[in-house]
């Protein structure tokens, strides 16, 4: 027993030492490639690292980046991302990104005070870092470029409105608190209705846990109190999708107005069968050709992007406007095939001062 | 990892047949050498791109926190059982130490001005309440286990849910805010050891010593102490165990206290790595854990498997990950070929024991 342990102890033994023998020959014999010589930069590599994978949001961002990369011409885009929305996920393809060492990176930070250490990581290595999106509680990023959430929440207050025809009760159902974005879209969606329109009255919001289930229960729920409620805001996918299972199930769909936010394939779905009556759709193609764009400056120029933090708009879509061009060329895409350059521009996002606060 | 410190020991210790079967077990492992061929294809296709000090010091800095609760799951699994919990419960720890660090440091006026004048009392207290979170949690699993005789898989599927959602009722669902930023800062990120190597720094940050640290000790717990030994026996056949004079019920509560444990010292190394708890990250850690023990030999029926052996299979899927984001390989195929490779490793592993066994 012991003596063909011993042997098998022995195999392996050697099976290893050959192993390392090839290891230190592939070091020796191939490791000088790996040091090239520092090319003249007339080209740039960007590498984008998107929020989440597989997401109709982040692609057509992605294709808005390709699409301005493609038309300066000296620019290679590298998209990588994280399968979920989460900074251990992320960080580990941060710094494999970094290792591929790209001319800058623009990123989409999963979370705003636990990805501060790893971007000033590659921004130390010597990686500028743009954020898209999403942000982090910092100044060391270049520069943020993302939609103007609260604008978007005045645009769906304001279409809300125009179907209610400027009277009612209205309600929005939220995803979580503490979320920014959303947070925005219902304090924009709320400073338009109290200052714009004295004949509607907000009846607040509710927390729906990005779950179309527990959406329609609070939806329910409100209707039970308010039978008259003339229009719904959903803050996101299940918020919207929760709000309005709800209206089917009391046979009150297309009587009580429902507003969506964000135009993937699904919401334009949902738009198209009359699950909700308008969507805010925001420009992500806009916000990775902005992004592209100023990253290039940087690096051609050497000057940072001022002022450093830009938005991107959001447009209505309604059933009546979701075939104009100018309004189908916001809706989000499943891949670049369908997208054109649109030679976005962004504007300086207003002061903070200028927010409502809650 | 702790291949290397076992290995001489092998020689001297060959005059005691009954121990060699657990100490030689790591050898037998083919993972290692699956290991070092993945690093090769990459090192050959990527150069220094991807062969350089600096990416291999963050492959070790990213990975820690899946060592330690590979570790845990490690002695988990050997007994033939399965923690499904580790994520949860690393979550509710991170979230406990940064409420409890954030009561300690300062007055609700300061800290809404982040100012954190009893920081220092705060933040050790803090650390600690995590870690004493995670082995509660732990222990729980373990009487449950134990007591009302119940599988597991069950009764850690049950924890995944209730830790994860006490986490986000402590922290209202998102990230809990005004962490004093020392925590990250003068721990997490601070160089205990820095080296200047080709012109790259290479750091040696607490994270990485508490992680390797952890699986050293944990590995001469497993092979060199009664502990070791029952935690095989149980997992080998507990009946016979039992009837041998080992409390099983007592030794199982602790393997899955020790489980709980680690998970709460890896949600407080979340802090000191991100500064900040999360509830919407971790959610997979349990499998990577999972997958990590068996990539690295341990059998899921028990009895079978070492801690080096783990921290290596922990290494694989890390180690591959990396590489193909550096050969700009598309995030899909990412998933593709990493999932071929954890089958393939452990197909490959499993033959080479059962041939060694034949001969």
């Amino acid at each position: 027993m012991s003596t063909i342990q011993r042997l098998a102890y022995r195999v392996d033994r050697r099976s290893i030492l050959r192993a390392s023998v090839f290891a230190g020959a592939g070091f020796t014999l191939f490791a000088p490639i790996g040091f090239r010589a520092a090319a003249r930069q007339d080209s740039f590599t960007i590498a984008f690292i998107q929020g989440v994978i597989g997401d109709n949001f982040y692609i057509t961002m992605d294709c808005g980046a390709r699409a301005m990369a493609e038309s300066l011409g000296n620019i290679t885009l590298d998209t990588q991302g994280p399968e979920r929305f989460d900074q251990t996920l992320q960080t580990p393809i941060l710094s494999a990104v970094v290792q591929t060492a790209p001319d800058a990176i623009m990123m989409a930070p999963n979370d705003s005070r636990g990805m501060i250490a790893p971007i000033q990581a590659a921004i130390d290595a010597g990686v500028p870092v743009l954020c898209v999106d999403t942000t982090i509680d910092s100044d060391i990023q270049l520069a943020d470029v993302a939609t103007d959430n609260l604008e978007g929440g005045r645009l769906a207050a304001r279409g809300l409105a125009e179907s209610i025809g400027g009277a009612g009760k209205v309600f929005v159902v939220n995803v979580t608190p503490g979320i920014s974005t959303t947070d925005l879209r219902e304090a924009g969606f709320r400073d338009a209705i109290e200052n714009e329109f004295p004949d509607i009255e907000y009846l607040g919001q509710e927390y729906g846990n990005n779950d179309a289930n527990v959406s329609a229960q609070l939806t329910a729920a409100r209707l039970q109190s308010d039978p008259d409620l003339a229009g719904i805001f959903g803050t996101n996918l299940f918020s919207a999708q929760g709000a309005a299972a709800a209206l089917r199930e009391q046979g009150l769909q297309g009587q009580v107005k429902m507003v969506g936010f964000d135009a993937g394939p699904t919401q334009v779905q949902d738009l198209r069968s009359e699950v909700v009556d308008l969507l805010i759709a925001q420009h992500p193609g806009d916000i990775g050709e902005v992004a592209v764009q100023l990253l290039h400056d940087f690096l051609t120029t050497g000057t940072p992007p001022n002022p450093k933090e830009l938005v991107t708009g959001a447009t209505i879509v309604t059933r009546e406007n979701i075939d104009d061009p100018e309004v189908a060329r916001y809706l989000y895409v499943a891949d670049c095939a369908a997208y054109e350059l649109a030679g976005a521009t962004a504007v300086p996002a207003a002061s903070p001062e200028a927010t409502p606060t809650a | 990892m702790s291949g290397a410190t076992e290995t001489p020991s092998e020689a001297d210790t060959s005059a005691l047949p009954p121990r060699r079967p657990y100490l030689s077990r790591m050898s037998q492992s083919f993972t290692p050498v699956i290991l070092l061929l993945i690093i090769i294809v990459f090192s050959l296709r990527e150069g220094a791109s991807f062969l350089n000090p600096r990416n291999f010091n963050d492959i070790i800095i990213d990975s820690s926190q899946l060592v330690v609760l590979t570790v845990g799951l490690t002695f988990v699994i050997i007994t033939a059982g399965i923690d499904l919990s580790v994520g949860s419960v690393l979550i509710l720890s991170s979230v406990v130490a940064a409420k409890v660090m954030i009561a300690l440091s300062g007055t609700p006026q300061d800290i809404a001005n982040f100012q954190f004048p009893t920081q220092q009392v705060g933040i050790p207290v803090g650390l600690l309440a995590g870690v004493v979170t995670g082995l509660i949690c732990g222990v729980i699993n373990g009487a449950l286990i134990t007591r009302l005789q119940m599988p597991s898989f069950i009764v850690t599927l049950g924890m995944l849910g209730i830790a994860l959602g006490l986490g986000q009722l402590l922290s209202g669902g998102t990230s809990v805010p005004n962490v004093p930023p020392a925590v990250q800062s003068a721990i997490g990120l601070r160089e205990l050891v820095g080296l200047e190597i080709g012109g790259q720094r290479v750091r040696i940050t607490p994270p990485v010593v508490i992680a390797y640290g952890i699986a050293l000790v944990a590995a001469v717990v497993l092979n060199r102490t009664r502990f070791g030994r029952y935690t095989y026996a149980i997992g080998s056949n507990a009946a016979a165990s039992r009837r041998a004079g080992v409390n099983v019920n007592l030794h199982l509560v602790k393997i899955y206290a020790l489980s709980g444990l680690l998970a709460g010292v890896a949600g407080a190394m979340d802090l000191m790595r991100f500064g900040t708890a999360s509830v919407g990250s971790h959610q997979s850690d349990n499998l990577a854990a999972i997958s990590a023990s068996v990539i690295g030999g341990t059998s899921l029926f028990g009895g079978i498997g070492t801690i080096g052996g783990s921290v290596v299979g922990a290494f694989i899927p890390t180690v591959l990950r990396n590489g193909l984001v550096i050969t700009r390989v598309q995030p899909f195929w990412q998933n593709v070929a990493i999932g071929m490779v954890l089958i393939l490793a452990v197909y490959i592993d499993q033959r080479r024991r059962k041939a060694e066994e034949r001969m």
